[in-house]
């Protein structure tokens, strides 16, 4: 599969472009929980939005991954990337058990950082 | 001020910053019409809508800030590039659309829609996808080398 997307010369902008297009539309819902706008009423409505977008930015983004491994493992902003993601989900875990401002303040920061980490990868 | 956009480190950031205006952006309007679509159901979609609404206004002020930012660092290389023009006419027609036909169709929404309010909703989504997919194709028809 990632042979097939990184030996054709359209594989790679097209999965950029979905994985692109996953965060644009879905990077909202994953943040939801943290956005003090209402959160109860908007938090069960987009629950499952919020999941099948979590699920579509990660598949793109491995998708990307696939099609420029070895480049991708020598940029550091792709470590840096990796490194917040790491952060995202530890983040996630401690919301779970209990949500405040402080870790709702943390995923919007590290949302926002990972945005800038990974235009960074085109540049470091 | 051109030069300045231009520098390596500042087009990336007012890049990320435009993404990150974009993710607000299309990201509310994105998630109301799922609602009108008749994904989640629990809150009328109006009231939904406009507890969405500052993030559609901060969204718009962010990429309505910087993408003339980047546009007015150089000028010719937007204009002779076919993306760009293409994201400029759909950006048009998505802007024209979202403060008539949608805003509209979301006032007279209740918690459920009409088949004529869905297909608003299918239009929105197709055209705002259109709009980003038309703005990251602009890198892979940049003829300079970033």
């Amino acid at each position: 599969m990632s042979r097939t997307i990184s030996e054709s010369t359209w594989g790679y902008p097209i999965v950029a472009a979905l994985h692109v297009l996953a965060i644009v539309l879905f990077g909202l819902a994953v943040l939801i929980p943290h956005l003090q706008v209402h959160v109860r009423e908007l938090d069960t409505d987009v629950r499952w939005i919020r999941r099948a977008g979590m699920g579509l930015i990660l598949f793109t983004g491995v998708l990307v991954f696939a099609s420029g491994a070895s480049r991708y493992y020598e940029s550091t902003s792709f470590r840096i990337k990796m490194g917040l993601l790491v952060l995202i989900a530890l983040n996630a875990v401690a919301s779970r058990q209990h949500r405040n401002r402080f870790n709702s303040a943390v995923a919007i920061v590290l949302w926002a950082a990972i945005i800038f980490a990974s235009r960074g990868i085109a540049f470091l | 001020m051109a030069d300045f956009i231009k520098q390596s480190w500042v087009f990336p950031v007012v890049q990320s910053v435009h993404l990150i205006g974009l993710t607000m952006l299309v990201g509310s309007i994105g998630l109301v019409d799922l609602r009108l679509l008749g994904i989640g159901r629990r809150q009328p979609i109006a009231e939904f809508a406009s507890d969405l609404a500052p993030w559609t206004t901060g969204g718009l002020l962010t990429v309505l800030i910087t993408g003339p930012l980047m546009f007015g660092s150089d000028l010719t290389r937007y204009m002779n590039n076919p993306a760009f023009l293409l994201k400029m006419g759909l950006l048009a027609v998505a802007l024209s659309g979202q403060f008539t036909l949608h805003r509209r169709v979301v006032r007279d929404s209740g918690t459920s829609s009409s088949p004529r309010q869905k297909l608003t909703a299918v239009f929105s989504l197709i055209l705002w996808s259109s709009v980003v997919l038309a703005g990251r194709a602009i890198a892979d028809f940049d003829l300079r080398v970033v």
